[in-house]
């Protein structure tokens, strides 16, 4: 399934990334509008190489499919070398999915 | 019967995983930080008493935002840092997100948040050094993105 939507490329020792993830992302408010269970991402990790490039705990209040970009160093990869993102939400689901990152020597 | 005992067995695979997936839980930390209701009290609930020098830290976001779903926000600081914390206050609750930087983790984020009216972006930068750094930006939400 595919559920991110991943985006990695090197260039000139960085590693630019962008990353959409699908998910509801319902808040407390929405949910009980629509009498639903909240649920919401509470932690994306992108790990590269064996080494955790992006670490965040997040709230409720990202958006909806909420987009994600950040960068860093392509200090220690070769090529070849994967993007791993992981997400987890309230009910404890995780889904990690991987792409190769372009552009990487 | 069977069902419910599968169900349980579920609950408790999903509470071990994150925790060993998981370099830093900050929702598991500081669980008063994300339900602190103001700004203000969401730092102190993270960092503790501070008092962030407002430099170093740029917060860009559109001055007006036509959706208030997902407005696009983006933090960048030549900080060396270890945590970086985005806050707003125009949501029931203040904390957006805590990033938790690793060796050479290069602060360039962007993301996209909800914002329920007008009102403030801030980011605190905590750095290696132990200071505190701020940026925040105002902005104005013409629809906002709370209502279901």
């Amino acid at each position: 399934m595919a559920n991110m939507k991943i985006k990695a490329s090197a260039r000139g020792g960085v590693v630019k990334c962008k990353v959409m993830m699908k998910h509801d992302m319902l808040t407390y408010d929405q949910a009980k509008a629509k009498g639903k269970e909240a649920n919401f991402i509470t932690h994306i990790t992108a790990k590269a190489g064996g080494k955790v490039v992006l670490d965040m705990s997040t709230s409720q209040f990202l958006s909806k499919n909420p987009l994600i970009k950040f960068d860093f160093s392509t200090e220690g990869l070769k090529k070849g070398d994967k993007l791993e993102m992981t997400w987890t939400d309230l009910s404890g689901k995780t889904v990690t999915e991987d792409k190769e990152i372009k552009g990487l020597k | 019967m069977e069902r419910r005992k599968f169900l349980g067995l579920g609950l408790t695979a999903a509470a071990v995983l994150p925790a060993v997936l998981n370099a830093k839980d900050f929702r598991a930390e500081k669980p008063d930080t994300w339900t602190a209701k103001k700004v203000q009290p969401a730092i102190e609930a993270l960092y503790g008493k501070i008092t962030p020098v407002e430099e170093g830290v740029t917060v860009q976001a559109p001055k007006v935002a036509s959706n208030g779903g997902s407005v696009p926000v983006k933090i960048k600081s030549d900080i060396p840092a270890k945590t970086v914390a985005v806050f707003q206050d125009a949501n029931p609750e203040a904390t957006v997100a805590v990033f938790d930087l690793s060796e050479g983790g290069i602060i360039d984020y962007s993301i996209q948040i909800k914002m329920k009216a007008s009102g403030t972006i801030t980011a605190i930068v905590e750095g290696k050094d132990g200071k505190f750094y701020l940026g925040k930006q105002s902005l104005e939400v013409a629809l906002g993105g709370c209502e279901g």
